[in-house]
């Protein structure tokens, strides 16, 4: 078992994980960057130059639970001024949120086993420019993932004690994300 | 909102197969807009309603971790760590909380941000 994140004397983070632990990570990380690039906002028609130049998403609410939750309504009784506030903003916050997907990948991707017990523990560098990035795309997975498990409320889903039950795995990982993400803001914001 | 992981857990990377990230497709809602894209202008009604403006709320989720939203609170809207407290526990306790007021324009820019962090926002008039 590795150790959460902590901050280093030079301001920047790490963790040392287990190698299948990162793998694990990449790989949710890489499946967050297709579900942003699959469910991309349509642009509204051929027939519509000008909203094609100006790179506007659709007003349409995405159909897909977790992209709902991901970019949710703005306005809770308004749905034309939540639809414009759609167009306006849907777009930026999807690059935003890739950026910071692919900065979790870089340094994913950058981490080395460490001295002792190389072959179980590899060590995670987070600059402390990337800190926030790390936290945000923590949050993205933690909501794909609790919102594919339909946890809607602050109690544990009844299914948790089915032992049958392959959500539990799943339900596991989604813990464990944030055991690492607790551990990153704490490290931060002390 | 959650009050931090428990750990322990160390996942095997094929327990998620079923249950991908994947998306169901977009469905397209089957009409092509064909009017001129409407750019904002100012509002009459709100150039007059000063005294009315529009306010940024927060909802509860189950997911989003306390530590973090008070953590967001703090680094969004530069809060003291005691102020983004209090608001966390009562978005936490009541489901939701007024975290910042302002023209149309600045609550929507708080809503985009909050939306960047994960957090479910809205924006409204004050008397909503």
């Amino acid at each position: 078992m590795g150790t959460a994140f902590r901050r280093r004397r030079d301001g920047s983070y790490s963790a040392t994980l287990h190698p299948a632990e990162i793998d694990l990570l990449a790989s949710l990380v890489g499946q967050l960057l297709e579900l942003l690039a699959d469910g991309e906002p349509q642009a509204t028609g051929p027939t519509d130059p000008l909203e094609h130049v100006l790179d506007l998403a659709s007003s349409d609410p995405p159909s897909d639970p977790v992209l709902k939750r991901l970019f949710p309504d703005a306005y809770v009784e308004d749905d034309a001024a939540a639809g414009d506030f759609r167009r306006y903003t849907e777009r930026g916050l999807r690059d935003v949120k890739q950026r910071n997907a692919l900065v979790v990948l870089g340094a994913l991707e950058q981490a080395e086993p460490a001295r002792r017990d190389p072959d179980s523990r590899h060590v995670l560098n987070v600059d402390a420019a990337d800190a926030e990035a790390w936290m945000r795309a923590l949050t993205d997975l933690r909501l794909a993932l609790g919102t594919r498990l339909g946890l809607e409320q602050d109690t544990e889903p009844d299914w948790v004690d089915d032992v049958d039950d392959p959500r539990r795995y799943v339900l596991g990982v989604y813990e464990w994300l944030g055991w690492l993400q607790d551990s990153l803001v704490h490290a931060v914001f002390r | 909102m959650e009050k931090g992981g428990t750990g322990g857990v160390v996942p095997s990377v094929a327990v998620l197969t079923g249950l991908t990230l994947a998306p169901a497709s977009r469905v397209k809602m089957g009409h092509v807009t064909t009017a001129p894209v409407e750019l904002d202008e100012p509002d009459l009604d709100e150039a007059v309603q000063t005294q009315s403006p529009w306010i940024t709320i927060v909802w509860n989720d189950p997911i989003n971790l306390m530590s973090y939203v008070t953590y967001v609170f703090t680094s969004y809207f530069g809060y003291s760590k005691a102020k983004a407290e209090k608001l966390m526990l009562d978005v936490h306790h009541k489901g939701k909380a007024v975290v910042s007021s302002g023209s149309r324009e600045e609550m929507e820019r708080d809503v985009e941000a909050m939306h960047g962090y994960g957090l479910w926002a809205t924006l409204q008039r004050t008397d909503d």
